[in-house]
């Protein structure tokens, strides 16, 4: 899977790259308008990463540039202004997300995962993990074929995790993802969903894959 | 006090005092004049009495009328001539008579003659009633013809003044709109409302800044958040952190998400503000209620929290879409996260309002200041204290009024969506 990530700040790309490499995703970047309109132009993609706010130019315009192309890359934007127009617009040329900055690598990650199984398997993908696969279409998550019964939020965390598997997401973000940020600083909450999502995992002949990480959150790793 | 009373106490003082002393002097002016007439008169008798006497050298028989009167007494020696006022009793009349005299002493044959011819002071003191009853009408009418000037007069010239006046107590800061002062021809007016003008406009110049830079700050603010929360969640990734690293590395984290949900949450405040959800629409804040809820529904669960619900549908508030969610979702995290352990939620939702109540804990600081900005309970120290400022700024925005209170550690907050009666004149 290709992503294109079009961010003028150098340590944020870096980090994105970082983060999304180790998915198995593999990045290029474009730190200016121009840049990115070559790179859009002479290649396909199959996620990019939007900066609106880029040094010489409004990143919508790619965005258009892309619609005009009849290119079928799924679109996210990333923005630091937040601002209700800017989503809208965005969504309405055609981008397939939102998200503001600064946001969780995790959320990132989860929503570019999002974003290529509409886009190139129809929503239709199921996701594995060893013994766990997860039909994104249905909603299911299925444990040697056997199918766990999960709470709507028990769903979202299951798919959360597997789309950052093997990696540490911290209670915060965990909490945002299935809250969004109005349940600020009461990441205690998720405590009782990670506990129920575990004991059905394992009472349906899984391996313990959430682990407990000290202080920080919790990986789901093999 | 108003400025006309105040001009109208010293303008009456003023008037009532001028002509007062005016009529005390027009008083003893025409007395005096009158006076001086009288000892003319009763010279001229007094010379008629002498040619008399010095003719037929004996007394003429007294004159005897009720405003002239003569007598004559003898006495030893002369006297010299002398006017004087003298009160005599009437007895017909039961009082007293009050008139001029003149004394002098004629000598007829060597004997001597104390002459007195008085003349009656009564018409003199008619004629000076008369006058000062007329000064004193006077006076009356011009009171009330000031009176009623002043106030005509007045309300007039200072109309341009409270124009302004209304136009400025109408004016708020936080509308964006300029203040608009109309013209007038009074140079002072004009220039009041030249500086009232200058004023406001830098005023809401100024705000306008302030606002811009407090929005454009935060944005700017949110990228190094974002790198640095990139960083420390790469950095979490570490396959041998130690113990101590990894706190370390949460302690940043836990306090970049403050930082970050606080600049969120300021920037929200400030768009609102700045009149960035303009866009309204007829709003179903039932169905936005109840998906709320579905979204917190295991959240409950969790906390053994017993929620129900009167929610009436539909209910359309017309108003912004984001806002509403904004309004209705900060207050139901508000109440499951002050909420006890197996405590319980209630919400009722009409046309009129909506209604949150939660148990929870004793209030420590003044029940209405938790809307103020950053005004937080202790105990719950890790939220922001913006939650239910923002709902106030929400509720503001459409002039929606919000009651809390607390009773038997039940927290109610209620949102009235009725817009106020004034409102709705306008």
């Amino acid at each position: 899977m290709k992503i294109l990530i079009i961010e003028d700040e150098k340590a944020l790309s870096d980090s994105i790259v970082t983060y999304l490499k180790s998915e198995k995703y593999i990045c290029e970047t474009a730190s200016t308008f121009n840049k990115a309109i070559e790179k859009i132009e002479v290649f396909d993609y199959d996620c990019i990463l939007l900066d609106i706010s880029l040094p010489d130019g409004n990143g919508l315009e790619i965005l258009k540039q892309l619609k005009r192309d009849n290119k079928l890359d799924g679109v996210l934007i990333i923005s630091a202004k937040n601002s209700l127009n800017d989503k809208i617009t965005g969504l309405t040329l055609g981008a397939d997300d939102y998200l503001a900055k600064p946001f969780h690598l995790s959320e990132l990650s989860a929503r570019i995962g999002a974003i290529i199984r509409r886009k190139f398997f129809d929503g239709n993908e199921t996701v594995q993990f060893n013994e766990i696969s997860i039909n994104t279409r249905n909603k299911v998550v299925l444990v040697e074929n056997k199918e766990l019964d999960l709470t709507r939020k028990e769903y979202e965390l299951m798919l959360y995790f597997i789309s950052n598997k093997k990696r540490v997401i911290s209670k915060t973000a965990i909490a945002e993802h299935l809250w969004g940020d109005e349940m600020e600083g009461n990441n205690d909450f998720i405590y009782t969903h990670i506990k129920n999502l575990r004991k059905k995992l394992v009472d349906a002949g899984a391996p313990d894959y959430i682990k407990s990480i000290y202080g920080m959150g919790y990986k789901f790793t093999d | 006090m108003k400025l006309l009373s105040k001009y109208n106490r010293i303008n009456i003082i003023t008037t009532v005092s001028i002509l007062l002393l005016s009529s005390l002097a027009y008083y003893f002016l025409i007395r005096n004049t009158l006076i001086h007439q009288l000892d003319k008169d009763l010279r001229i008798e007094q010379k008629e009495l002498m040619d008399f006497i010095s003719k037929k050298k004996a007394l003429p028989d007294p004159l005897n009328f009720k405003d002239e009167q003569e007598s004559f007494l003898p006495i030893k020696d002369s006297i010299p001539k002398k006017f004087s006022n003298i009160d005599i009793y009437n007895k017909e009349h039961h009082e007293f008579f009050s008139y001029r005299q003149i004394e002098f002493a004629v000598s007829i044959n060597h004997l001597f003659y104390k002459v007195t011819i008085r003349k009656s002071l009564g018409e003199t003191e008619d004629m000076i009633q008369l006058i000062l009853i007329t000064t004193l009408g006077l006076v009356v009418l011009l009171l009330l013809a000031l009176f009623l000037i002043n106030r005509f007069l007045f309300n007039n010239l200072w109309k341009p003044f409270s124009n302004t006046l209304h136009h400025l107590k109408s004016f708020d800061l936080s509308t964006n709109k300029p203040l608009f002062l109309p013209e007038t021809k009074i140079d002072e007016f004009s220039e009041l409302n030249h500086a009232v003008s200058m004023m406001t406009n830098k005023a809401v110049h100024d705000y306008n800044e302030i606002r811009n830079f407090t929005e454009n700050a935060s944005h700017e603010i949110q990228t190094p958040l974002a790198i640095i929360k990139s960083r420390l969640e790469l950095l979490s990734q570490g396959e041998f952190l130690k113990e101590e690293q990894m706190d370390n590395i949460q302690t940043i984290f836990e306090a970049t998400n403050r930082l970050s949900r606080l600049n969120q949450s300021l920037l929200l405040l400030t768009k609102i503000d700045n009149q960035q959800f303009q866009q309204t629409q007829e709003v179903e804040i039932s169905v936005i209620t109840t998906n709320i809820l579905i979204n917190y529904e295991e959240l409950l669960t969790g906390k053994k929290i017993n929620l129900s619900t009167q929610i009436k549908s539909p209910v359309l508030i017309r108003m912004n879409e984001s806002l509403a969610e904004i309004l209705i979702s900060n207050l139901i995290t508000n109440a499951i996260k002050h909420n006890n352990k197996e405590g319980f939620i209630n919400i009722k939702l009409d046309d009129d309002r909506f209604e949150i109540s939660n148990s929870g804990k004793i209030l420590e600081v003044p029940p209405m200041s938790l809307f103020e900005r950053f005004k937080k309970e202790k105990a719950a120290s890790d939220s922001l204290g913006l939650g239910l400022s923002i709902v106030k700024k929400i509720a503001e925005t459409y002039h929606f009024t919000i009651d809390y209170n607390c009773i038997n550690l039940v927290h109610t907050v209620r949102i009235n969506f009725n817009l106020s009666p004034n409102l709705l004149q306008n």
